[in-house]
């Protein structure tokens, strides 16, 4: 079948056979990373594979209208799927390992506030430069009516455009896509410091409080790659922009899901077996 | 006590400087058309009109931004443990940094351009020599502004991660806020003025950007002047309030019920930004109103 006379793929269409095989990588990887490291490796891979998940549903949250938002003609922030995900993320991930000493349920919640807030303020400019500094007001392209407010939608967006700015309900979106990014970035980086941690100073014949500033630079390094590995995917599966909850490509996330899991516990066995191999 | 007022006094210029970095990052992508409009300015030529606009993208703002802090803050690092001093050390990093960006953009500028000479687009040379050097120049300083406050959250509050990777954190995030803010306002508002105030640019409209100054053709240096009016103070604005509030909110209550406090306090600004957003939406649905139906054409 050439390409001309293949049918159009469907953006949203689940493959069950890839979704099978992804699940079934996943247990390979897991029972890899249980037989070299049992106890430790397997729960912080569980641990980052978890993080990796948070990671790309949370990037399906986050309202992206990439060029045509730039130009008022689509609903979203004018940024990158993986940028606006990364740079919400990666403000968690700072706030996060600030806190790892206070706890991992704290240094988790804490990433997650960090990662909202950067988006909360991000957002709440969008709107301030398109309301002010352009006198366009938000509306959606996707929905009749705001879910979240119930404002109408169609008379506020002007010809020729699907709409522009960012609606309540892609700012609420957003947010809730920055505390799961930020979220999951900081899990990821308190699984893989957890192992280095405990595997570097036998390693290195050296104190833990000498091999701290090696664990929490290279912990940092992939959780940095990892985070970036997943906003990366969950583009793929966007293609191009979304609105936010509402929009129809949201219903896409249970393939990101899957596609995410299989890329974290791939990256998390590499981050394991440089140490403990 | 006297720690935490060192530590608010930190905060205040980590704030004060990621204001800057936002502003000069957002004036030179806008001059080098690194954000999302690059698309509307590689357009042009395949739409029959020939400009000269500069245009650097051939990566998005934040990873952009990430190498060059990255680099800037890795290189300072290495001058620190050279034991040169630190203010030196973190000037001499950005310098190299940005020779690094001026490469970047030099070998962008010639490549995208170089790529729509079917369109019948020229390469300036003109354009090049005067753009490249504003663009380096801006990215200087907010590159030094990261760094600088990147070091002072390592060597100053104790962040525990190294200067570099606190340099591609920061740096990526500078890029995500600066494109988020300034882009609109640089591809709408900017490059389609010639389109109706007030309204989004119509899709049939796309490709379609203002050539002409006042006097002679329109070039980036003209842009950036323009934006640096109201898209860099907003992204300014916007990554210094990011900033500044994610340390504020950790040095001041992480200590109380610890760590809980700095989330309580975080979890409450989210709050108080939601409300600042809903007024500003609700405010300009009143104030604008709806758009006007289109009008239909009487056929003849």
């Amino acid at each position: 079948m050439t390409a001309v006379a293949a049918k159009p793929a469907a953006g949203g269409a689940m493959n069950p056979t890839a979704m099978a095989v992804g699940v079934v990588l996943l247990i390979v990887i897991l029972g890899i990373c249980w037989k070299v490291s049992p106890g430790l490796g397997l729960m912080a891979l569980i641990g980052m594979v978890v993080g990796g998940v948070l990671i790309g549903f949370g990037t399906h949250f986050v309202p992206v209208g990439g060029a045509p938002a730039a130009m008022g003609q689509a609903p979203g922030i004018a940024t990158g799927v993986a940028m606006l995900a990364a740079g919400a993320g990666l403000a968690g991930l700072f706030g996060g390992a600030w806190a790892a000493e206070l706890g991992p349920v704290v240094a988790v919640v804490t990433g997650a506030v960090g990662g909202g807030l950067m988006m909360a303020i991000t957002c709440m400019m969008v709107n301030f430069i398109y309301v002010f500094g352009m006198g366009i007001p938000a509306a959606s392209g996707k929905v009749a009516n705001d879910p979240i407010t119930g404002d109408s939608q169609k008379e506020f967006k002007s010809q020729g455009t699907e709409g522009h700015g960012l609606p309540f309900v892609s700012f609420v979106g957003g947010v809730i896509g920055g505390i799961l990014a930020g979220g999951g970035g900081t899990l990821i980086y308190l699984m893989i410091l957890d192992v280095y941690k405990a595997t570097l100073p036998t390693m290195m014949k050296a104190t833990e409080a000498q091999i701290m500033p090696i664990a929490i630079s290279a912990a940092g390094i992939f959780a940095v790659g990892m985070f970036l590995v997943n906003a990366v995917l969950t583009a793929y599966n966007i293609t191009g922009t979304i609105e936010g909850p509402h929009d129809p490509k949201f219903k896409r996330w249970p393939r990101a899901i899957v596609a995410s899991a299989v890329a974290s516990a791939l990256c998390g066995l590499a981050a394991i077996l440089i140490v403990v191999m | 006590m006297e720690s935490i007022v060192f530590g608010i006094g930190i905060t205040a210029l980590t704030g004060a400087l990621a204001t800057v970095a936002g502003a000069a990052e957002d004036t030179e992508s806008n001059i080098g058309s690194q954000g999302d409009p690059n698309s509307q300015v590689q357009l042009a030529p395949q739409m029959g009109y020939l400009h000269r606009i500069f245009n650097k993208a051939i990566a998005g703002e934040p990873p952009a931004y990430g190498l060059w802090c990255a680099l800037g803050a890795g290189l300072a690092w290495a001058f620190m443990a050279m034991q040169i001093n630190a203010v030196l050390a973190i000037v001499l990093g950005c310098v190299l940094a940005v020779f690094v960006q001026g490469v970047y953009a030099t070998t962008a500028y010639l490549g995208r351009t170089a790529s729509l000479k079917k369109f019948g687009q020229p390469v300036f040379v003109d354009i090049l020599k005067s753009m490249t050097t504003v663009t380096m120049a801006h990215a200087f300083v907010a590159i030094f502004c990261t760094v600088t406050l990147c070091y002072l959250m390592n060597a100053a509050l104790g962040h525990p991660f190294p200067l570099p990777l606190l340099g591609l954190l920061w740096g990526i995030a500078l890029g995500a806020a600066g494109s988020a803010v300034g882009n609109p306002y640089y591809g709408k508002e900017r490059q389609y003025q010639n389109q109706k105030f007030g309204a989004g640019v119509p899709i049939a409209q796309s490709g379609n950007i203002v050539r002409y100054a006042e006097a002679g053709e329109r070039n980036s240096l003209d842009n950036g002047f323009f934006t640096a009016k109201l898209g860099g103070p907003a992204s300014g604005v916007c990554f210094g309030l990011i900033v500044f509030l994610e340390l504020w909110r950790t040095i001041i209550f992480e200590k109380i019920g610890a760590g809980w406090g700095a989330i309580i306090v975080g979890v409450l600004m989210i709050l108080v930004f939601t409300i600042i957003d809903r007024y500003i939406e609700v405010w300009a649905r009143k104030t604008y109103g709806p758009y006007p139906a289109p009008v239909k054409e009487a056929s003849s």
